[in-house]
């Protein structure tokens, strides 16, 4: 496993991904000046900015690297030669997985440090109207990468049954969308006028898919971190042992798929 | 001809047409009238979904696009000039949008307060936006702080423009505030708190654009406040309204002469009370001068 996880590491790094974060990295240089044309709230700004910037990059690197590592191998029959070896389908997978996953983790660390410079620096110009919560923009960051890492692991279980890329990156990219709406789709059904206007067949089967679908908007500490509004410690507990749960299940799912799937 | 020539000969060829057109090209657009519009911003409701993590950049985009929209047409603002009257609907759609995207956003109860109230005359949509914010900023006082303002100068509801006050004092400690609320029982100096206001938010501005705004304004109620204080020189001389800035003038209570800064004139209403034909807006003076062109006189 820790062989499989090293390979894909200097996979991603031979890949020269690395490179092109730190080249996207120069945006968070023009995040100051940027964020100084706001009228009341400057380092607000920097905060909404840097963080956007990191989530994008997460969600791209998310979905690139999730749905292209298995079909790559596949495609390149790398995987005949691997599984050859004294190791299992599963371990292959979930190997596989740590090693992304262990990149986005390494990936939100480097931007993040970044990012909390550009913070800093905007806060020292222009002084915030209430004290920075730099946990609150710690934790938003952390659960950011926990966040793309379930993107990973549903691009993976797609791309254990895809033969081509375009079944993990577009189901990974529809799965995050839908994974960020789930959670004000399902606070809709529950309104008086949701019950009126739709049916019960319709409510029900929209609840079945709110607990498939992973909730993603319970990673989203972005408010938190821009508005210095306090954590709920629990709630994150809670957040944590969902993102532990969905991904185990995720990748038992497809560590099964893949290891009833014929490779030639 | 070798196998680099081709494309080296392509290469040129298309710096140069790329040099060639740059220029024409950057004029273009700098001219282009479609910079000028706000655009087209989908519901909210699409928007909330489809900004899916996002929603606090987008809000902050829409606010900026905004902000730089107000800001290239206070650029242009010239009293000599016919103003573009912009396109204020627009703006509040977009604020309206933003807010409900991030309802933690300063910029947008900021930036609603000064063109919803005094250029468009829309207290109650203000002031529901700055109930709406409250709801969130818990520890702002700013939001109650314009409210009580919009509610005591504009709407003229002392009660209620003390009860903000208050709040804005609890939260921010600060006993201007509190005296603030003591003034608003009673409808006393209007001008005097309005220049009171400005100065408030004046300073505090760095968005140029905004501040400039927030100058001319102050520039304006200033002129006001001298022409009042002429006004009760010539009472307190025994002498009876009606009365007119001319007068005043003639007089020698008001030298030197006042002037708008937004290009309207300043006139003395029957019951005394000092206003303009610009109402405070460029483009109202614009309408003023048009509509009363080549008719000399005092307004009464």
């Amino acid at each position: 496993m820790a062989s499989i996880i090293s390979i894909t590491l200097k996979g991603i790094f031979r890949d020269r991904i690395f490179q092109g974060i730190m080249a996207l990295a120069v945006l968070f240089l023009f995040i100051p000046s940027a964020a100084s044309l706001s009228m009341r709230q400057v380092t607000e700004l920097s905060i909404t900015l840097s963080l956007s910037l990191i989530s994008f990059i997460q969600l791209l690197l998310a979905v690139f690297l999730g749905a292209t590592a298995i079909w790559k191998d596949i495609e390149r029959r790398y995987t005949s030669s691997v599984l050859s070896l004294p190791l299992s389908r599963t371990t292959y997978l979930v190997g596989r997985f740590c090693g992304i996953a262990l990149f986005l983790l390494f990936t939100a660390l480097f931007l993040g440090s970044v990012s909390l410079l550009v913070i800093k620096a905007s806060s020292t110009m222009y002084p915030p109207s209430r004290p920075l919560h730099w946990s609150a923009i710690t934790a938003a960051i952390f659960f950011d990468a926990l966040k793309y890492i379930i993107v990973v692991a549903v691009a993976m279980l797609m791309a254990t049954v895809s033969t081509s890329f375009f079944l993990p990156i577009f189901g990974a990219v529809s799965t995050f969308l839908a994974g960020t709406i789930t959670q004000q789709v399902y606070d809709y059904l529950q309104t008086p006028s949701a019950q009126k206007a739709i049916s019960e067949v319709v409510r029900n089967a929209a609840q079945i898919v709110y607990y498939l679908l992973p909730n993603l908007s319970g990673f989203d500490l972005k408010v938190h971190a821009i508005y210095s509004i306090p954590l709920n410690t629990s709630g994150l507990l809670l957040t944590a042992l969902y993102f532990v749960a969905y991904t185990a299940i995720m990748l038992a799912i497809a560590a099964i798929l893949f290891e009833r799937r014929e490779l030639k | 001809m070798s196998a680099l020539q081709r494309p080296l000969l392509l290469l040129i060829a298309g710096v140069i047409s790329y040099g060639a057109l740059l220029g024409p090209f950057t004029t273009y657009m700098k001219h282009k009238p479609v910079e000028e519009k706000l655009g087209y911003v989908p519901s909210v409701n699409l928007l909330r979904y489809v900004s899916a993590d996002q929603k606090e950049f987008v809000g902050a985009a829409l606010l900026m696009k905004i902000m730089m929209y107000f800001g290239g047409l206070m650029d242009r603002q010239d009293p000599n000039v016919i103003a573009e009257r912009p396109d204020y609907l627009g703006m509040s759609n977009m604020i309206h949008t933003a807010l409900k995207l991030d309802p933690y956003n300063m910029d947008g109860y900021y930036f609603a307060q000064s063109f919803l109230t005094w250029d468009v005359k829309q207290y109650a949509i203000a002031n529901k936006l700055l109930e709406y914010g409250m709801k969130y900023r818990t520890w702002d006082w700013y939001l109650p702080f314009f409210a009580g303002f919009n509610h005591a100068f504009f709407l003229k509801e002392y009660k209620k423009a003390a009860e903000y006050y208050q709040r804005a004092g609890e939260l921010s400690g600060e006993p201007l505030y509190f005296s603030l609320a003591g003034r608003y029982m009673q409808e006393s100096g209007q001008t005097d708190l309005a220049i009171v206001y400005l100065s408030m938010l004046e300073k505090g501005e760095k968005n140029q654009a905004v501040k400039k705004n927030y100058q001319i304004r102050l520039a304006a109620f200033k002129e006001v406040r001298r022409i009042e204080l002429a006004r009760d020189h010539y009472l307190k001389a025994g002498r009876a309204l009606p009365v007119t800035v001319a007068a005043l003038i003639h007089s020698g209570l008001l030298s030197p002469p006042p002037a708008d800064p937004y290009g309207g004139q300043f006139y003395i209403e029957a019951d005394g009370k000092v206003v303009t034909t610009s109402r405070f807006s460029f483009a109202e003076a614009k309408n003023d001068s048009r509509n009363k062109a080549g008719e000399p006189g005092e307004r009464h």
